[in-house]
């Protein structure tokens, strides 16, 4: 059954050549074929996940001599059940949003194109053949993006996208040169069994290979997955067509936490690559943040907002919590493209009636009007600090006793604290009629969401790494130095603490609050409206580069 | 002796300042067919003087190969005019063959790695001949809009971009593939720069792409290729995937 696996892009593939060569005879009808094509897709990945549940197949299929080998595991499996159901949503949304557009038939043989090489890098099963994919979806997204070729600026975005998907592509190249040396296999399944039986076999440069290979797929997934300095691209990439949007936030950029799960028996042998994931992942998820709440436009601030949840992922993965990091990219897919989808309604409601200012929350949030009525501060600081800790310790310990003995799920049961106690520190004063109706309800969601999350976080893991010796083995990879962990944890507590005070005597003394307060908070906003000049910087960088191109040439006279 | 070899090679591999014969030659050379030839041979005579001198390639010269392949993919930025740019492409990516000499076994195909960069060249050289028929030059950013008034000419011209820029599943990426993959192991810096360089061509092509079919359609009134050079280049191109993975796409 496990054969079923090369239907998965064998079909778009299909879909792809039939509308390009009958595009003039299909015309609008080419994107039935595309849809009914993503409509099989999606049924027969389903039937892989649930034949997998049940029967326990598994296996995989080679095409050709030494590469070309696709792969049915948990992991390619589950994700692409989730490429065949965001590709199909978007095929289906694209039938009428797109109808009017020219190159109607390009556009879903691009769409069906892409979607066949997600299928085959989720599935591939040796270096080639997920490099080719790899390589394959920057140059795709390129042509998705800049699809609307009468517009100049979409290209330069598109361009920008390209360019930072070959400088991952650069580094996933070496790893993959690097492995094939050492074990002289491009086979994933091969190098992965002989990796295990002798982790510090081989050193290049210095350094043991996992080491260095953990570094360099690190930074393709930085790439691909818009960390901190090579971010830049995504949220400046809505020229595009709104469904492309959908797709690249709802499927492409994942595919950094996809590469570091694939390559998992790598990681789990590197020593500082996990940490460096996780400061990564913090930074991108801390300015992805910032950036997000400063836009005034809905479809950038959810580009930014798909920065910070990328950081999120990453910082998962530097954890050791590979597959809640799975997790986390099919739940921020799945809302991301629907934010998406649903951005024109929400502007074409915004012209009707921009909800300014009447809504409880717009009065609250941007003219900072609390309700006048004050509930005890001790009950509502308890609450806030006390309440959220019990929900996570709770909802972890039904999962797993053993839980709280790893780093990785104390820190991330600390910033679930820190954002269950900031969210109500920050709504409990918000107008309302009944504040502890309001609060009620802001626990008990707190609490579903936790207890959700944990349940089914949990089931990915036993279902994607079934062993529970390579699950402790990742969890290990991630640990640090038990003293500098309980620094750190002090350290940010503090930190956090001393922030809320802060935050707190601002709003007390909002009168008395000195210029030098004022004039410091303008410079940061001001640097945060110029996303931190990383944009001009780069641009001012490539026409430096074109700049130098020219006088060489001049003095070389062309030749 | 084999010195000697290796700097006459280096004519033909191009080392700079010698690639700059090449260059010359190929902007002189006013005729397709003879330059298409140029585009042909020039590569494979310097792999079959090396070949004929039985030498190793010395580090020193692998390296001067790899800064001359930079110095052109740097340059082929800042081209515009379309010949120009095929002659630096084809300057940068047959010095890069220096390095593919040095650190791939004695079984590699190194006279089919050569035509992997040269044969696309070809197709695109042909292309810019449409572009000079149609309106007096091939200048990239010249005229644009294409992609609407002549869609036939952009598809293909977009996939020979693609070729020569060493996209998969095109020949010259299995070339480029074994280049990284095989220096890697010995030298992180020198895998590192062949990739720069191959960013650098998907830099220049993207450049070059953008230049010739973005942006608003011209009122110029010029025909497309028919529908039969249509397909006859899309053939040519197809049969380049098929014979570059039949040929290249086993990589040892």
């Amino acid at each position: 059954m496990e054969r079923l696996i090369i239907l998965l892009p064998l079909i778009p593939l299909l879909s792809a050549l039939t509308n390009h060569l009958w595009s003039n005879k299909l015309g609008r009808q080419v994107s039935r074929v595309s849809v009914y094509s993503s409509v099989l897709t999606f049924a027969i990945s389903v039937l892989l996940l649930v034949l997998m549940l049940t029967h326990d197949i598994g296996g995989q299929v080679a095409i050709g001599s030494n590469w070309g080998i696709l792969i049915a595991d948990p992991l390619s499996v589950l994700m692409a059940v989730v490429i065949a159901g965001i590709s199909m949503i978007v095929r289906i949304y694209s039938v009428r949003y797109m109808v009017e557009e020219i190159g109607y038939g390009r556009f879903f043989v691009l769409l069906d194109l892409m979607a066949a090489t997600l299928f085959i890098m989720v599935t591939s099963g040796d270096l080639i053949t997920l490099l080719i994919a790899w390589h394959l979806i920057g140059v795709l997204l390129y042509f998705l993006l800049g699809y609307d070729t009468r517009s100049p600026s979409a290209f330069r975005y598109a361009f920008w996208t390209l360019v930072t998907y070959r400088i991952g592509d650069i580094a996933m190249v070496v790893a993959a040169g690097l492995l094939y040396h050492a074990y002289g296999t491009w086979s994933l399944a091969e190098i992965f069994e002989r990796l295990a039986a002798a982790p510090d076999a081989h050193h290049y440069f210095g350094m043991p290979l996992p080491e260095l290979v953990g570094a360099l797929l690190a930074i393709a997934a930085f790439a691909r997955s818009a960390q901190f300095l090579l971010h830049t691209w995504l949220p400046y990439t809505m020229g595009g067509p709104t469904p492309v949007s959908a797709l690249m936030h709802a499927g492409i950029v994942n595919a950094g936490g996809f590469l570091i799960n694939r390559f998992a028996p790598v990681f789990v042998h590197t020593g500082d690559v996990l940490h460096w994931l996780f400061i990564v992942g913090l930074i991108t998820a801390i300015i992805g943040s910032i950036l997000m709440l400063t836009q005034n436009d809905i479809k950038k601030a959810l580009g930014y907002s798909t920065m910070g949840q990328m950081g999120f992922m990453i910082m998962e993965c530097g954890v050791g919590a590979f597959s809640l990091a799975i997790y986390h990219l099919i739940a921020h897919g799945l809302f991301k493209g629907t934010l998406f989808l649903n951005a024109g309604n929400v502007i074409n409601e915004a012209r009707k009636d921009d909800g300014v200012p009447k809504e409880d929350l717009y009065t609250f949030v941007v003219e900072k009007r609390p309700a006048r009525q004050r509930q005890p501060w001790l009950v509502m600081a308890a609450i806030t600090l006390i309440v959220p800790i019990i929900i996570l310790i709770v909802a972890h310990w039904l999962v797993s006793q053993d839980i709280f003995q790893k780093q990785g799920a104390i820190v991330l049961l600390f910033f679930g604290w820190v954002t269950g106690a900031h969210l109500i520190f920050a709504t409990y004063r918000m107008r309302s009629q009944n504040i502890w109706r309001l609060m009620g309800l802001i626990i008990f969601s707190f609490a579903i969401i936790v207890l959700g999350y944990s349940v089914i976080s949990h089931a990915f893991d036993l279902f994607l790494y079934p062993d529970p010796a390579f699950r402790s083995q990742i969890y290990t990879a991630a640990n640090i130095d038990i003293f500098w962990f309980d620094v750190l944890v002090v350290l940010i507590t503090a930190v956090m603490v001393l922030g809320w005070l802060a935050r707190y005597y601002a709003e007390r003394n909002r009168n008395k609050a000195g210029q030098h307060l004022n004039s410091l908070w303008l410079s940061f906003y001001a640097l945060v409206s110029r996303e931190f000049y990383m944009n001009d910087i780069y641009a001012w960088l490539s026409r430096l580069i074109i700049n130098f191109a020219t006088r060489l040439n001049v003095w070389m006279r062309w030749r | 002796m084999t010195d000697f070899m290796l700097i006459l090679a280096g004519l033909f591999l191009p080392l700079f300042p010698l690639s700059m014969v090449f260059n010359t030659v190929f902007s002189r050379v006013n005729n397709t067919k003879y330059r298409n030839l140029l585009l042909l041979l020039w590569p494979q005579i310097g792999l079959l003087l090396i070949y004929l001198s039985n030498v190793e390639i010395p580090g020193w010269i692998a390296t001067w190969g790899l800064l001359t392949a930079l110095l052109y993919g740097i340059r082929l930025l800042a081209i515009r005019e379309m010949q120009l740019w095929i002659s630096f492409l084809a300057t940068s990516s047959w010095a890069i063959l220096w390095i593919t000499l040095q650190h791939s076994g004695d079984d590699s195909p190194i006279f089919l790695y050569a035509l992997s960069f040269s044969i696309p060249l070809i197709v695109l050289l042909l292309l810019s001949d449409e572009l000079v028929k149609r309106f007096g030059a091939a200048y990239t950013g010249l005229y644009g809009g294409l992609a609407l008034t002549q869609p036939r000419f952009s598809g293909i011209l977009v996939m020979a971009v693609l070729a020569v820029i060493a996209t998969p599943l095109f020949p010259a990426f299995f070339t480029m593939l074994a280049t990284v993959a095989h220096s890697a192991p010995f030298s992180l810096s020198i895998a590192i720069f062949v990739g720069i360089i191959w960013l650098l061509w998907s830099w220049a092509g993207a450049r070059l792409l953008q230049g010739i079919i973005v942006g608003p359609a011209s009122e110029s009134n010029v025909a497309d290729i028919s529908t039969d050079a249509t397909r006859k280049y899309a053939a040519t191109l197809v049969s380049l995937i098929i014979i570059g993975l039949v040929l290249l796409g086993g990589l040892p």
